[in-house]
C-alpha cells in the first residue's frame, strides 16, 4: 500500500478530527488500567494544550468521573454484571475544543431500563443553578450512598459542579437490540 | 500496634499510618476503582488504633493531588472517625496540602474545617511544579 492510499483512507478521519479541534478520544474497552494509562495522556495532551490550571483540573476530574462510569455501568460488559472491581466495559470518550470552552463527551450502551431513571436525575440537575448543586453535592456526601451505586452517587454532581453550562445527554435506540439504548453525556467545561 | 503501609498505584495513594508514632499519612493519587475496597480496610484499622487512643495527640498529612468523587466520600468517612477521637479526648492536627490554584481541593478542606471545628486543621497550599 503506498502513501496516497493511507492519506486517502484516513485522510477523513484526521480531517474531521481536526475540524472539530479533538484533543483526546478513545473507543474501546475500560478498565482501571486503561483509565490510569488514559490518564496520563489527557494530563500532558491538556498542558501541552495550554489549558489554564484550573479548567485543566475541572476538565481531567470530569474525564475521570466518565470513565469509571463506563468501567462500572456499561451494558457492554465483558465480566460478569454483579462483579464490582476489575471490571472491564466498553464506552468512547471525547475531548474536544470549540470556541475557547472545553467539551467532554462519553457514550456507552446502558439497559434500557435505566434509562428513565437517569434521564429523571439529569433533568433535575439541569434545573439546579450552581448554587442548588453545590448544596445538593453537600447533601449526596452526608448522605448513604444511593441504592445501585458502585461509588458516592456523586459523579454526576461533580461533573454538574465544574461544568459552565447544564450537562447534557440524550438516549439513542438501537434498531437491532430494542433492549439497549446508547447513553451520550456531554459536560462544557 | 503495627504500622499499617500500602504502596502508591498510579490511582491510589501511598497510605502510612505509624500508629505507634502517632503519624497518619495519605499522599499522591487517589481514583481507585473501588474506592469503597480500597478504603474499607483502612479505616476499619484507623477505627481500631483511634479507640485505643486515650489523650493522644496525633498528626494526620493529607496530600492529594486528585480524588474522585467516590474517594471524597470515603475521605468524608476518615474525617468523621478523626472527630469522634477528639470527643474521646484526643487531639488530631489535619495538614492538609492542596495546590494553591486547586480551588476544589482547597474548598473542600474549607468545608471539612466547618463541618469538623473539632479538628485543628491546617492549610497548606503548594505552588504547581
Amino acid at each position: 500500500m503506498n502513501a496516497s492510499r493511507i492519506i486517502k483512507d484516513f485522510g477523513t478521519f484526521f480531517e474531521i478530527a481536526c475540524q472539530q479541534r479533538v484533543i483526546f478520544y478513545y473507543v474501546g474497552y475500560f478498565s482501571q488500567n486503561v483509565v490510569a494509562a488514559m490518564a496520563d495522556a489527557v494530563r500532558l495532551q491538556l498542558e501541552m494544550s495550554g489549558v489554564n490550571g484550573p479548567t485543566r483540573r475541572k476538565l481531567f476530574s470530569s474525564f475521570i468521573e466518565m470513565a469509571q462510569n463506563i468501567i462500572h455501568y456499561s451494558a457492554d460488559s465483558l465480566t460478569p454484571i454483579d462483579q464490582d472491581n476489575h471490571e472491564l466495559r466498553h464506552g468512547s470518550v471525547c475531548i474536544s475544543e470549540k470556541e475557547g470552552q472545553y467539551l467532554l463527551q462519553c457514550a456507552n450502551p446502558i439497559d434500557a431500563t435505566v434509562a428513565e431513571g437517569l434521564r429523571e436525575r439529569l433533568q433535575s440537575l439541569r434545573s439546579m443553578t450552581l448554587e442548588e448543586i453545590k448544596q445538593a453535592y453537600k447533601e449526596s456526601l452526608r448522605a448513604e450512598a444511593p441504592e445501585g451505586s458502585k461509588g458516592a452517587g456523586l459523579g454526576f454532581l461533580t461533573m454538574a459542579r465544574d461544568s459552565s453550562e447544564p450537562l447534557e445527554f440524550d438516549f439513542q435506540p438501537l434498531e437491532d437490540h430494542p433492549d439497549t439504548v446508547v447513553f451520550n453525556l456531554k459536560a462544557t467545561i | 500496634m503495627e504500622t499499617l503501609y500500602i504502596a502508591a498505584t498510579p490511582s491510589s495513594p501511598e497510605v502510612n499510618f505509624d500508629f505507634a508514632q502517632h503519624q497518619l499519612s495519605i499522599r499522591g493519587e487517589s481514583y481507585p476503582e473501588n474506592a469503597a475496597a480500597f478504603y474499607g480496610d483502612i479505616i476499619k484499622r484507623l477505627r481500631e488504633y483511634l479507640a485505643s487512643c486515650n489523650k493522644t495527640s496525633v498528626n494526620v498529612d493529607i496530600s492529594l493531588a486528585y480524588f474522585n468523587s467516590s474517594s471524597t466520600k470515603m475521605l468524608f468517612n476518615i474525617f468523621e472517625a478523626f472527630k469522634n477521637a477528639v470527643d474521646a479526648g484526643n487531639e488530631i492536627v489535619l495538614n492538609w496540602y492542596h495546590y494553591e490554584e486547586d480551588d476544589t481541593i482547597l474548598e473542600f478542606g474549607q468545608e471539612l474545617h466547618v463541618d469538623f471545628p473539632e479538628i485543628t486543621f491546617v492549610d497548606h497550599p503548594v505552588k504547581s511544579a
